[in-house]
């Protein structure tokens, strides 16, 4: 298996503060990994990192074998095979659902208007909203507004998908078509590293499950392990936690 | 039988209570709710009657309407009724200044180009208004400048004014081209020519630009107009050419300036706010003085720069440093997601500033820009203490004439109606803007 992400014992400041402690992790392509942790533990923090959004100040990252080196001309192509869906949706208030998606292919990748809008609608049919392309992101329901916002992830076509607790700003009944969404996703092999607390997401469709706690990686393993064996007492304590 | 649900049949709505609606319900409830509240409402009604009835009285009722000087007015209704012959005679002093007669046409001109070049904006089916908005706050400028100050053409200033002038032609171009045919300017040319690939249709629109410009060039190099020394410009032209410069300067100003203030780059980041703190914490009256006495003084000798142009570049750089607050207020409210969300999509700095950011940011900003766009308006009235014959100046000046001798308050009158009516356009026309760009996008 390539490795699709491997972080080599990246640290991060916020001033004084360490957020992230020399993480080592390595994700394969196709490969789909679910992060969890406490609140403050640095599970935003390392998934921002992976995309730059936040530099990280030791350590390497590479994505799919290329160096990222903090240089935004060279970082720019490598971080282009990744896509990041929010907490809080971002989709922009000002254009509609189908401008949303098509804007980057049109100013980013230089797309014809036309051939952006039928890519756009591609997408849109495979999280279910097509109907919905001429309205705007404040007209739909919290849901659909995360749905629009993985369909204008993809659009891009990265090769990664990164979610930062995708859910979490959800009401109950919509979690559910977000996570169908993403299994389906998952289904077509895609790499994605998901930070969430939907156990049940992560039992069927993780490969791999991570907890953190304190900008360091306590443990991994595979799911069935994870939540049968926990080898730490400190993610023990976190399983009964949320369990 | 039992198992048989109940019917549900509505009952028919009753109509309100007749002195609930319709003008007596609604005056019941706003105007005579209470006993004090119908005292007010008296009250209330009575001053507006005479303050009112006052002003018809003087304006209207009593005014005189023709007379050859102030004496004869006086004679008629004394100071009790309004000397209009007055304003009348000086109306085309008020309007264009000490401005020839004979050369009016061309300011008039001038803001009819104005109006041509703006009316494409507020077409439907124009789709390049972006482009048309911006050739219009930076060409129309050169091109109008010949219009006004006219005089002989340098080879630099030719090729400027042709460039004003071939956009102007280029807008109304595209415009019909886009109305007809759904295509650009070069696009239509290029299909015209047919082009087989996109790369010779993009060569051949820039041909047909550098054709329109040669065109430009010929006709400009054609006109001669008598040159009207800038100290003879005055009244509402003034007024509208230092305060339209001022607006058209300060917005992309202000933009770059708040940019720079948020910048991580140190040097740009302090010279923006030594700039806007420094021209924020002095009135715009010192800036004018400091501009009209001291820059003289900092120059090479013998190179001068005109009143005018000082008055100008004072105003402009006064109101680009509040324009840069304002726009950094309306950059504040953008939440940080939004910046995410662009960078993870591989949008660079300046296109997610300028398509995600400043979008969302203008929109929230605009009561606040037009607000400085009035103000900016009306503090043109202080170019009057540097000797420049704005609006206001010019008003003052119909008393001081041997004719019109101490007619001070119709003037004043008059004018006050001229600023009134721009600046309840441009607030009228702030909250139609308001409105219709936030269709669908309420929160
Ligand atoms: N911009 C910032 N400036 C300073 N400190 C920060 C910043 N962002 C995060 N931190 C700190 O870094 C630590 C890790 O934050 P992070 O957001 O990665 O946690 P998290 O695991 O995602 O938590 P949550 O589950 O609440 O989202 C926290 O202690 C947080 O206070
Ligand atoms: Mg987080």
């Amino acid at each position: 298996m390539k490795p699709a992400i491997e972080l080599i014992g990246v640290s991060k400041w916020y001033g004084s503060f360490q957020a992230l402690k020399g993480l080592d992790l390595t994700v394969a392509e196709g490969e789909r990994v679910v992060v969890c942790g406490p609140s403050g533990s640095g599970k935003s923090t390392m998934i921002r990192c992976i995309n730059q959004l936040e530099r990280h100040q030791k350590g390497d990252i590479r994505i799919h074998g290329r160096a990222l080196s903090g240089e935004a001309k060279t970082d720019a192509p490598i971080l282009r095979e990744t896509g990041m869906v929010f907490q809080s949706f971002n989709l922009f208030p000002h254009m509609t659902v189908l401008e949303n998606c098509t804007f980057a292919l049109t100013w980013v990748k230089q797309m014809p208007q036309r051939e952006a809008e039928a890519t756009a609608m591609a997408h849109l049919e495979r999280v279910r909203i097509p109907e919905q392309a001429r309205k705007y992101p404040l007209q739909l329901s919290g849901g659909q507004q995360q749905r629009v916002a993985i369909a204008r992830a993809l659009c891009m076509a990265p090769r990664i998908m990164l979610f930062d607790e995708p859910t979490s700003a959800l009401d109950p009944e919509m979690i559910k078509e977000v996570l169908d969404t993403m299994v389906e996703l998952a289904g077509t092999g895609m790499t994605m590293v998901v930070v969430t607390h939907e156990m049940g997401f992560a039992r069927t469709v993780a490969n791999r499950v991570v907890f953190m706690d304190q900008g360091e990686i306590v443990e991994q393993a595979e799911p069935e392990l994870f939540f049968s064996a926990p080898r730490y007492d400190r993610t023990r304590m976190f399983l009964s936690q949320i369990l | 039988m039992s198992d048989a649900p109940l019917v549900f049949t509505p009952r028919p709505a009753d109509p309100p209570p007749p002195s609930t609606i319709g003008v007596v319900g609604w005056m019941r409830a706003n105007l005579f709710s209470s006993v004090p509240n119908a005292i007010l409402t008296f009250l209330g009604a009575y001053i507006f009657y005479v303050v009112v009835y006052a002003i018809i009285d003087w304006a209207l009722i009593k005014a005189v309407w023709e007379a050859e000087n102030r004496r004869q007015c006086l004679d008629m209704v004394g100071r009790s009724g309004a000397c209009w012959p007055g304003v009348a005679a000086w109306i085309p002093n008020l309007i264009y200044g000490l401005y020839p007669k004979d050369q009016v046409w061309r300011i008039n001109t001038g803001f009819l180009i104005l109006i041509a070049w703006a009316v494409p904006l507020w077409l439907p089916r124009v789709k390049s208004k972006v482009a048309i908005g911006l050739s219009l706050v930076l060409l129309y400028p050169l091109l109008v400048s010949y219009f006004f100050h006219g005089g002989a053409q340098t080879l630099v200033w030719t090729a400027l004014i042709a460039l004003g002038g071939a956009a102007f032609l280029w807008v109304w171009l595209t415009t019909l081209a886009e109305m007809r045919f759904g295509l650009g300017f070069g696009a239509l040319v290029a299909r015209l020519a047919g082009a087989a690939d996109d790369e010779r249709a993009r060569r051949i629109g820039w041909g047909a630009l550098a054709a329109l410009y040669v065109l430009a060039l010929l006709i400009v190099s054609q006109l001669s107009f008598v040159e009207v020394q800038t100290r003879l410009w005055g009244g509402l032209f003034l007024t509208l050419v230092i305060s339209g410069i001022g607006i058209a300067f300060s917005l992309p100003a202000g933009v770059l300036l708040a940019l720079g203030r948020r910048s991580q780059m140190p040097l740009i980041r302090v010279f923006c706010v030594t700039f806007i703190e420094l021209f924020r914490s002095v009135p715009l009256i010192t800036i004018l003085f400091m501009f009209n006495t001291m820059l003289p003084l900092f120059l090479p000798q013998g190179v001068e720069v005109n009143r005018l142009l000082r008055a100008i570049v004072a105003v402009c750089l006064f109101a680009s440093a509040y324009m840069a607050e304002i726009v950094r207020g309306g950059l504040q409210a953008i939440p940080k997601g939004q910046y995410e969300a662009a960078a993870a999509m591989g949008l660079g700095f300046w296109q997610s500033t300028s398509l995600i950011i400043l979008p969302q940011a203008l929109r929230i900003m605009i009561p606040s820009i037009v607000g400085n766009f009035i103000g900016l308006f009306k503090d043109t009235t202080l170019v009057s203490i540097i000797g420049l014959f704005d609006l206001l100046s010019m008003s003052r000046a119909v008393g001081e004439d041997t004719r019109w001798l101490g007619l001070f308050i119709e003037p004043f009158f008059f004018i006050t109606l001229i600023y009134f009516v721009f600046c309840f356009l441009m607030s009228q026309y702030s909250l139609n803007l308001e409105r219709r760009l936030g269709e669908g996008q309420r929160r």
